[in-house]
């Protein structure tokens, strides 16, 4: 078993209520970080532990809240980004579901180190029941002295509010989550001025996910040293991976990141092996956005080496051989799986949720989901991967915000590692409406690095 | 003694320049001139907000600042990227560029109607200049065009969804001179469409200038609309005594023979506007008498507006007196009066009225 630091307490039954959460050491994070530390140590302590942000992007945690402008007068902000729409990805609203007081809890204390009194929950409008979770928490902990003024006797004030999105993937990009906060339309703002210097009113604000929030309540409660010795380097501390697709047992776990991606896939701790004694044909690990690898390169990198579940490793070589950590969206595809669907499913969502702001996102996801279901659908031309590969290189990097680079990168690694099976359904369209492409050599060793 | 401002010294394209600290790249790229501004469809100077959607103007960054010298990573907007000392700019000379715009223009032009026969707008339209420059002859789009339901925006303004290429200019005109905007953004994505909520006019004093800053077809005229191309139109530069505040009166005026055709808020070289003007004064007075002429416009040389050739044009001196030494030329008609063709012994001058296949079978 490996160390839970999240979901330590999420079996103990009653967990939702404050009395048992408390009863099990709940919001002792608050009464360390409140009565004996100042929020500059807080802010060092959360950089010391490495926490990385849980949100896809993995920017230090720490270093983000110490880039946070605090001029005088102006009050601060902090925003908990729990719009989690990522296609496959569905931590937080576990978390939020089941733990509201971790959430809350690592909220109180994240907003007391960023000065922030007015503090908000933007929660994705499709996650239409944990409002009512949360602002039970919220009123619960309020009732019991750790929210509202003077908190604790140390005269930090605070107030948690819960702000429903309205069903859009894009108010997850977090200027487009401010602005939606301040009820305008959710398109992303043009960066700089960043969120840290200009957010939401134009006030210094700090946009984080739900799980790095929560990841806030461990580092306090077992200091940043112990934090950081879980994991292996840069990964620092515990990651919880939402597993789904053709896997014996989809949910959420939680793993520290020294586990190998082999031994997640196919261990009965985690996902519990392939669903139906299938094999392995390729794997989305980070979520929809992140390039999908084939089972070859997913189990090992290009050097031959066991690929890890942590951001190192599973970045290893690049988007050439490698992929990404991304939010944690861990999605397995069985070899009964056609890659050509399935990216055309992952265009017509990016498709569909793009905010229609900039050119190349707007036109080209629309362009490349079209073209994806010509070649589906049997009437694909073999000038048609060649041109989804020139619309995406187009889009990517060209836009205001990631969304464009998240609708580039799928197309771009399933025309990368999965070319052929495009081939297949051009050459073959009949063929293709009957049957599917198979495991073909995807699950082959690779040939063995040379060295020089 | 008043400081004195640090001036910031950008190159781009290899042309150095000093600008004022909070310059953008393209203005400062403007201030150079030429083919070194890059187009701008969704920037305009007077719009507080706006650019940095359409990803025209994308320049490359070689080297961000005398302090920071790392070139950015990714391309950025001109418009909203401010210039720092000693910055260098790449915007015709890099390759990056130039393909990240064909790639833009490609992206803009793949659900245009291309309507330009039947558009008002062709003549003055930013996208058709745009495809000029950087559109290919061909497209690789294979797909039905982009269509919306029709929006009938009251008597002033045609709206024509499908020409739209979401450059938010016209909204943020409206947010920004009008007291209450009615119009907006309606939906997301590829099928977000500028439109009132539910069907309704435009009606503010104020209004009018949407249809100047749209840089496509998509906000017309309605008074206008069908009437005349644009290239034959001849504008003159006219102001009146607007009785609205906010009006500065200041137009130019459409001719064509005497009539004027239409009045629009005179534009700089960049084709923004210099001032706003009222509704009363773009779509009420149409008479020369509403005016006072103050002269022709300046019209660029390489607007097709120019072709009308009706100001200070340069007529090329008559040679043919020069070459004919002060003879005079006879009347060409005149130089075959044997036809050598068909049958040289055939004297033309001899048969009555035109010449005829018959007259050579005789």
């Amino acid at each position: 078993m490996s160390i839970k630091l999240l979901l330590e307490k999420a079996n103990v039954p009653g967990i939702i209520s404050y009395e048992v959460y408390r009863r099990e050491g709940g919001y002792a994070s608050v009464e360390k970080a409140l009565r004996n530390m100042t929020p500059d140590q807080v802010t060092d302590e959360v950089k010391k532990s490495g926490l990385r942000g849980r949100g896809g992007a993995g920017f230090p945690t720490g270093l983000k809240w110490s880039f946070l402008a605090k001029p005088d007068g102006v009050p601060r902000h902090l925003v908990c980004n729990a719009d989690e729409s990522e296609p496959g990805t569905f931590k937080d609203r576990y978390l939020m579901e089941f733990l509201p007081h971790l959430l809350i809890e690592g909220l109180i204390v994240s907003s007391f180190a960023l000065g922030s009194h007015h503090t908000y929950i933007y929660i994705r409008g499709e996650y239409a029941w944990i409002p009512d979770i949360l602002e039970k928490a919220i009123a619960e902990a309020k009732e019991n002295g750790w929210l509202g003024k003077n908190i604790l006797g140390t005269g930090f004030d605070c107030e948690i509010y819960v702000h429903r999105g309205a069903g859009a993937y894009i108010c997850g990009e977090e200027t487009a989550l401010i602005e939606s906060l301040e009820g305008k339309r959710g398109n992303p703002r043009i960066k700089p001025p960043f969120p840290a210097i200009k957010g939401v009113w134009d006030r210094p604000t700090v946009v984080n996910n739900v799980e790095s929030l929560a990841a806030v309540v461990p580092i306090i409660n077992y200091g940043a040293e112990a934090y950081a010795k879980i994991g292996i380097g840069k990964s620092t501390g515990t990651k919880l991976i939402s597993a789904c697709g053709n896997i014996n047992k989809p949910g959420v776990y939680e793993i520290d990141m020294t586990i190998s991606v082999e031994d997640f896939i196919y261990s009965d701790e985690y996902c519990g092996g392939i669903a139906h004694g299938k094999k392995l044909k390729a794997c989305i690990p980070g979520g929809s956005s992140v390039p999908i690898l084939p089972a070859n390169l997913l189990l090992k990198t290009a050097k031959g080496e066991k690929r890890l579940m942590n951001y190192e490793s599973l970045a290893d070589g690049g988007f050439a051989t490698g992929s990404s950590m991304g939010s944690g969206g861990f999605i397995v595809l069985d070899e009964d799986q056609c890659v050509v669907k399935h990216t055309m499913t992952l265009s017509r969502f990016y498709r569909h949720e793009s905010c229609g702001q900039c050119s190349p996102c707007r036109e080209g996801t629309g362009w490349m989901e079209k073209i994806l279901k010509n070649i589906e659908y049997g009437k694909g031309k073999m000038s048609d991967i060649d041109l989804l590969w020139d619309i995406q290189r187009r889009i990517e990097g060209n836009t205001i915000c990631p969304l464009g680079d998240a609708a580039a990168w799928p197309v771009a690694a399933a025309i990368r590692h999965f070319r052929d099976e495009f081939e297949w359904h051009i050459r073959y369209p009949e063929e293709a409406q009957q049957r599917n492409f198979g495991l073909a050599h995807y699950a082959d060793p690779l040939p063995a690095p040379q060295s020089a | 003694m008043a400081e004195e401002k640090k001036l910031l010294k950008v190159t781009i394209d290899n042309i150095t320049i000093e600008v004022e600290p909070g310059t953008s790249i393209l203005q400062a790229a403007r201030r150079i001139g030429g083919d070194v501004a890059p187009p701008a469809m969704c920037y305009y100077t007077k719009l507080k907000g706006s650019g940095g959607k359409c990803r025209t103007c994308l320049v490359e960054v070689a080297a961000g600042s005398v302090a920071d010298p790392r070139p950015m990573p990714k391309l950025v907007a001109s418009c909203r990227t401010n210039v720092m000392d000693g910055m260098v700019v790449k915007n015709i000379t890099s390759e990056k560029v130039i393909d990240a715009r064909n790639g833009v223009v490609e992206f803009l032009l793949i659900n245009h109607p291309l309507d330009c026969p039947i558009c008002d707008q062709a003549g003055e339209c930013h996208l058709q200049d745009l495809s000029y420059e950087h559109g290919k002859e061909g497209t690789r789009y294979e797909f039905p065009r982009r269509t919306f339901e029709k929006h009938d925006l009251g008597p002033y303004i045609q709206l024509h969804m499908t020409r739209c290429i979401m450059c938010f200019r016209c909204v943020y005109a409206a947010d920004q001179l009008t007291e209450k905007r009615q119009h907006g953004i309606l939906d997301r994505g590829d099928h977000a469409e500028i439109a009132t909520y539910i069907q309704q006019s435009l009606e503010h004093d104020f209004i009018g200038n949407v249809i100047d800053v749209c840089p496509v077809g998509a906000l017309t005229d309605k008074t206008f609309r069908f009437k005349n191309r644009v290239w034959f139109l001849k504008p003159v530069q006219a102001h009146r005594d607007c009785t609205h505040p906010k009006c500065c009166g200041k137009v130019t005026l459409w001719y064509r023979g005497e009539e004027v055709f239409r009045v629009t808020a005179r534009k700089d070289q960049w084709g923004e506007v210099e001032d706003w003007i009222c509704n009363e004064c773009r779509f009420e007075k149409k008479k020369t008498a509403d005016w006072e002429i103050e002269g022709p416009t300046v019209v660029n040389r390489h607007s097709v507006i120019s072709q009308g050739h009706y100001v200070g044009v340069h007529k090329p001196k008559e040679v043919l007196y020069d070459v004919l030494d002060g003879l005079k030329p006879r009347l060409f008609m005149d130089i075959h009066s044997v036809s050598e063709v068909n049958e040289p012994g055939r004297d033309l001058s001899r048969i009555e009225g035109p010449a005829h296949s018959t007259d050579f079978k005789e």
